[in-house]
């Protein structure tokens, strides 16, 4: 049975050609400087008169007409439709695609992004998982939980804003988290709301607290909180769902 | 490689050679450009040129058929010989289409592929939908079959050859 570089030689090119694989290569360059160079030799001459001869095969006049007519066969240039349609193509366009979405999204929530948003978020988490049955029911004013916190929890400043202040609640309770340390939570009666006050964040660079007065809006998993900050305390009124549903409650303040 | 009017006098020596008939190489190699021209025309042209050579192979072996069919192993072989290159000079192209095309399938497809001196191996391969093995022996007792068909038609002796043909 003959072996692979011997199958390889017996149909070995008659022209070498770009292309040609290794093994193909290095069979050839190994015959050529061994015992069986000569026979080999005579094969390749062999082959090449047969291929030449091949070449002089008269081309009939009628059939070289069909040589002459140049858009008989359109050049194939679809080239990039054919990669556009590679499934490869399409899953790396499809991840390029995902990853650009979340970073430009990222980019957005970052531009927008204030000090303490990242515990403004950390709380939405806590606004979606909480259930009323965790307050302390209190049917009372949201304003008039100021002095609750204070005399009750020494919370000074835990103020709910005048947009907010007239608010129904249904309860309330003061937690500590880890991460934002001693939070105060009520549950509106509109819409569910929950208000939330902690402790401002100082700018790691003076150890300043920048107050701010504009609502700014955080969102998280189809929940969007409105934040504000004064007197070193912030206070964030989470909704379940957009901007839109929130601005309203902002706006009619102003008016 | 794209295709292009270039690639078709190899078209059509390669029917010829699966033929051994002008006129049929002719009809095998117009119905392909035409099929391949009908293709263009509703946007779906040929892959590659490789298909042009597929397709050609079955008409020209759908016209084969008509006649006499070659049967495998009944050919006598001879060693390649040194003078090999002499004698093949003294013979007409259309000798060699008529010696392939007698060849018994699909030692007929492969050396008319193989002596066209157009595609890679692996292009045959794909071509000839074989293993390089079996190609390997479909060339090698080619070569010898021919050589053996020289011998006895247009034998060399020192320097001079004899056309068995002359008168």
């Amino acid at each position: 049975m003959p072996d692979k570089s011997e199958v390889l030689l017996g149909c070995a090119p008659i022209t070498e050609k770009p292309g040609i694989d290794r093994a193909m290569r290095v069979a050839i360059q190994r015959v050529r400087h061994g015992k069986k160079a000569a026979t080999f030799a005579h094969q390749q001459a062999f082959d090449a008169a047969i291929a030449k001869l091949v070449h002089k095969i008269p081309v009939d006049a009628q059939v070289a007409e069909w040589f002459a007519n140049e858009n008989l066969i359109p050049v194939v240039r679809r080239r990039w439709k054919k990669i556009v349609r590679n499934p490869v193509v399409i899953a790396i366009a499809l991840a390029l695609l995902v990853i650009g979405g979340i970073f430009a999204y990222r980019v957005r929530e970052h531009l927008r992004d204030f000090p303490g948003a990242d515990k403004a978020r950390r709380l939405l988490t806590v606004a979606s998982s909480t259930r009323s049955v965790l307050l302390d029911p209190l049917k009372t004013d949201a304003g008039a939980l100021s002095d609750l916190f204070f005399l009750k929890h020494r919370l000074e400043h835990y103020d709910v804003p005048p947009e907010f202040a007239d608010f129904k609640t249904l309860g309330q309770r003061v937690f500590d988290d880890e991460e934002v340390h001693r939070v105060a939570q009520i549950w509106a009666v509109e819409k569910r709301m929950q208000f939330f006050m902690f402790p401002a964040e100082a700018n790691p660079k003076d150890g300043r607290v920048e107050d701010f007065s504009d609502w700014r809006f955080v969102e998280l998993e189809g929940w969007t909180g409105a934040v504000v900050q004064r007197n070193g305390v912030v206070f964030m009124a989470a909704i379940r769902g957009g901007e839109k549903d929130i601005k309203p409650y902002l706006e009619k303040k102003k008016q | 490689m794209t295709v292009t009017t270039k690639n078709l006098p190899q078209l059509y020596r390669f029917c010829f050679l699966m033929t051994g008939d002008a006129s049929k190489a002719q009809a095998a190699f117009q119905d392909t450009v035409r099929e391949a021209a009908l293709r263009s025309a509703r946007d779906e042209p040929p892959p590659d040129r490789l298909w042009f050579f597929r397709d050609a192979r079955w008409r020209c072996l759908a016209l084969s058929e008509q006649g006499l069919q070659a049967e495998p192993g009944m050919m006598e072989e001879a060693e390649i010989s040194p003078f090999a290159p002499m004698q093949i000079e003294q013979l007409d192209p259309d000798q060699i289409g008529v010696w392939i095309s007698a060849a018994p399938e699909p030692q007929r497809s492969a050396m008319a592929l193989f002596y066209l001196d157009e595609f890679t191996l692996a292009e045959l391969l794909s071509l000839l939908e074989t293993k390089a093995g079996e190609f390997s022996d479909l060339i090698c007792s080619g070569r010898r079959q021919f050589q053996s068909w020289l011998d006895a038609t247009t034998p060399y002796y020192e320097g001079e050859t004899f056309d068995a043909g002359q008168v």
